[in-house]
């Protein structure tokens, strides 16, 4: 138990739609968002412990759980919110492909549609992992955010300032920022995947600790990065306003890697997309499939495993249709994490709810403190959220 | 004329088809109509004889480990104002799609407590896993059908289609309709209910369910790979540890380590006990050192030494891949005599292809296949088989050190579907089957789980 679920689940989260957000943030508010992100930190932390305790204890994934300790319409309801944020989650992957090769000046309309046949074709029939370790290695130019951040001389001074003082503002474009970086960080399909893979490895009771210590330290090293991010792209293009293209973004990398920060960024870019890709919208039917309890399995045929293959391609169709649309790429991918954000906190909500059941997890569910600090997660999560949608209501109103 | 008779028997099919169609929708009709979908019922209204509501329906309780082929239901948990009570199954007089009527007026509440072998139905066994035998799978309970017969009402089938699903999602008036479409029998299925194994052991005998035997080692594999933990420990309590060895034997390695790790140490050592030496070898090899001191310790003594010296062999050679499972044969038996000892060791009729003849000293002779054995007169000795054979060369042999993928390459040579493993002396230590070599080459294939995008 090495590099365990904890930590691959948490790393998962720094794919294109991520680095968009945590890149916007920096060049949008500079060192501004540090503190919230701190705060996420936190979520995460608990978010996926909570995950992981499931998982080791009862031995279902959290598919499972659901349907067999809440009533059917609220089943429908976490399994129509997973289906939706992760639909979401696979168009920015193909967007995030899509804007990469466009760095490197290739049309993306003639790179999406064989990539996602790739994927598909991939994981269906069988050299996915031999594919994955590749996609992992261009993911590891995401490693050169660390060092493009100390060589991009960042205030260290202002840095650690805003990452201990609190600094919310109330304008419409923070808190739209605020639960993008929300969704991208505390995503739901990674408590679902985080379980599921816990439950796969046969962890038991007994293993607990170490599950648990893997899965804080996979979220305290994955934000780690994202803070590294939005430090790099601050002290590089901090304060000229949002986000406008890939190519921006990737400057952030110019102190690493000089005139091949776009082509780094980009084989990072593809690498991590490609490995989210697969990994997201299989891990969505296999938690639909567990709470439909119809076969899941990639080496079925269509006709033994309909519900899970189908809504495996019919994700990654989606996905790549959506992704071909007209829209501003950054835009696009910050979109669907406020959409992942805007889900997250009713996904959370029967994750609080599994975790306070002692019918469920005997001595190992939430103590009365722990309950308290879990719920005010949910609730801030969910404040958020609220805060978003009652500004966009009351926008359509002409009301802000 | 030719075609006249072939119009007309057409025409003939077709009419028997129509009639054919109209019986089986009649039946339908029927059956739907006296069914009583269980998620309908639940939250339904519990009237007394004068038609006024005295509760709701909670729960139903059944028995569902006893005697009778189809559980029958023992009574109702139903809710009175925010008190919930137990209603006896002999005080209901209707139970209808939705609403139950009682027999009496009054109703004497008791407070339910649990009796051996029952379940309440909604909450462990709607929604939960269960075994489908006869499609050999693991599904969930979409709904439960109960069928009232004379003087009680019993459990007669489960509903496990995607459609009764949708139909649970709409509003109340849907919910009360059966929709059989995939409905298991009751006696097809394998339920696990909570208290399922508790109780005193007719119970659990019940619970071994016949149906459970009829499937294939490969089959069960399957499901076992698909059950939840809590099931899947279950399961294995009801197989005999012979057939529940079998199962293991075909499980993939990644998932067999999980079971033997999460099952009770007892457990999971006589499992290991029951498996074939080669393949109990390779499912040890996968623990941790510690899990496998932990089961090797519970085994007897003999098996335990003898799996231990196994394991002294490395992976990919051919003491690490091989079986001790050896019938041998002195020269002076006939062949009569050898099948006989064959046919006692019917349990291992997977790992036998050839019988070692051995010499005093117990070095090998020759290594005579079941189809020399099979054509041999009854009386012929043993000797002359041995001799006749001689004319084809010594019989394949391989030292424990050798690597597997020579040993493929002599088994080919050899075109022989198994070979000898020896030591220095020619003295066998086991036997590696062409099917072990399979294993040990081909590639994993497995069914998807998230371990391939961990590892």
């Amino acid at each position: 138990m090495v590099a365990g679920p904890g930590l691959v689940a948490a790393n998962a989260g720094n794919d294109a739609a991520g680095i968009a957000t945590y890149a916007s943030a920096g060049s949008q508010y500079v060192y501004g968002t540090l503190f919230f992100m701190v705060l996420v930190t936190v979520a995460l932390v608990m978010v996926q412990e909570m995950a992981v305790r499931l998982g080791a204890y009862t031995g279902k994934g959290l598919g499972a759980l659901i349907r067999e300790q809440f009533s059917l319409r609220l089943t429908a309801l976490a399994v129509c919110c997973l289906l939706l944020a992760n639909t979401g989650l696979v168009v920015s992957e193909f967007a995030g492909i899509g804007a990469a090769v466009e760095l490197l000046g290739v049309p993306k309309w003639l790179v999406i549609p064989p990539a996602a046949v790739l994927l598909w074709a991939l994981v269906l029939f069988g050299s996915y992992r031999w594919a994955e370790r590749i996609f992992l290695v261009m993911s590891l130019a995401f490693f050169a955010y660390p060092v493009a951040m100390v060589l991009g001389h960042p205030h260290w001074g202002d840095v650690g300032h805003h990452l201990v003082v609190p600094h919310l503002e109330r304008s419409k474009e923070f808190i739209l920022l605020a639960v993008a970086l929300i969704g991208t960080t505390v995503s739901p399909y990674m408590q679902f995947y985080a379980a599921a893979g816990v439950v796969d490895r046969g962890a038991k009771p007994e293993d607990y600790k170490l599950i648990r210590a893997d899965a804080v330290l996979g979220a305290v090293f994955a934000c780690g990065i994202s803070l590294t991010i939005i430090i790099a792209t601050a002290s590089v293009i901090g304060g000229t306003g949002p986000l406008q293209s890939a190519a921006q973004a990737a400057e952030a990398l110019k102190p690493v890697a000089g005139h091949g920060a776009e082509l780094l960024f980009a084989l990072g870019l593809i690498g991590a997309s490609a490995l989210a890709g697969a990994v997201v919208p299989l891990s969505a039917s296999y938690a639909v499939g567990e709470a439909a309890g119809v076969e899941r399995s990639v080496s079925r045929s269509f006709r033994d495993a309909p519900l899970f293959l189908g809504l495996f391609t019919a994700q990654i169709a989606l996905g790549a249709i959506v992704a071909l649309t007209p829209v501003d790429v950054i835009q696009l991918l910050i979109g669907t994490q406020v959409l992942q954000g805007l889900i997250s906190p009713i996904v959370l909500v029967y994750l609080l709810v599994l975790t306070n059941r002692r019918s469920l997890l005997g001595a190992a569910a939430n103590g009365p403190r722990y309950r308290i600090a879990a719920t005010t997660v949910v609730v801030g999560v969910a404040a958020m959220s609220t805060i978003l949608l009652v500004q966009t209501v009351l926008g359509w109103f002409g009301l802000v | 004329m030719a075609t006249n008779t072939l119009f007309m028997s057409t025409t003939a099919r077709l009419r028997d088809r129509k009639v054919d169609l109209e019986l089986r929708a009649t039946a339908s009709r029927t059956v739907r109509s006296s069914l009583v979908s269980l998620a309908g019922l639940v939250g339904g209204p519990v009237t007394n004889q004068a038609g006024e509501e005295v509760g709701r329906v909670v729960d139903v309780v059944a028995r569902l480990y006893g005697p009778d082929p189809y559980p029958p239901v023992t009574g109702l948990i139903i809710r009175i104002g925010r008190r919930r009570a137990f209603l006896a199954a002999d005080k209901l007089d209707r139970v209808q799609a939705g609403q139950v009527r009682l027999r009496t007026a009054r109703v004497d509440l008791r407070d339910f407590t649990r009796r051996p072998g029952e379940v309440l139905l909604a909450r462990d066994v709607m929604d939960h896993q269960l075994v489908d035998v006869d499609g050999v799978q693991v599904t969930r309970a979409a709904d439960l059908y109960l069928a009232p017969l004379t003087g009680r009402v019993v459990l007669v089938g489960v509903d496990v289609s995607l459609p009764t699903l949708l139909r649970r999602l709409g509003p109340r008036r849907w919910q009360v309709r059966p929709t059989p479409d995939r409905v298991l029998d009751w006696q097809s299925i394998a339920p696990f209910g909570a208290q399922a194994t508790d109780g005193p052991a007719e119970v659990r005998l019940r619970a071994s369910r016949s149906a459970l035997h009829q499937l294939r080692p490969a089959d069960l594999a399957d499901i076992l790979e698909d059950l939840g933990r809590t099931e899947r420990q279950q399961l294995l309590g009801w197989l005999e540890p012979e057939q529940a060895a079998d199962a293991l034997e075909e499980m993939e390695p990644a998932e067999l380590e999980n079971l033997l790790r999460e099952a009770p140490p007892e457990h999971a050592a006589r499992l290991v006990d029951e498996m074939e030496p080669d393949e109990a070898i390779d499912a040890l090899r996968d623990l941790q050192p510690g899990e496998r001191e932990t089961l090797l310790a519970r085994m007897p003594a003999a098996e335990a030494a003898e799996l231990r010296g196994l394991l002294a062999h490395r992976e990919g050679t051919a003491g690490g891949a091989m079986t001790t499972l050896l019938v041998t044969a002195r020269p002076e038996q006939t062949v009569a005599e050898v099948r006989a000892e064959l046919a006692a060791q019917a349990e291992h009729r997977t790992e036998i292809a050839a019988v070692a003849v051995l010499d005093p000293q117990g070095r090998l002779l020759a290594d005579i296949s079941l189809y020399d054995l099979v054509v041999a007169e009854d009386t012929t000795l043993v000797a002359d088989l041995t001799a006749w054979l001689a004319q084809f060369g010594r019989p394949v042999m391989v030292r424990p050190d050798t690597r597997l993928a020579e040993v493929a390459d002599q088994l080919v040579a050899a075109r022989a579907a198994s070979l000898l493993v020896v030591d220095e002396a020619d003295r066998p230590l086991g036997r590696i089957l062409a099917d072990d070599i399979l294993d040990a080459l081909l590639p994993e294939r497995g069914r998807l789980h998230f371990r391939r995008f961990l590892q």
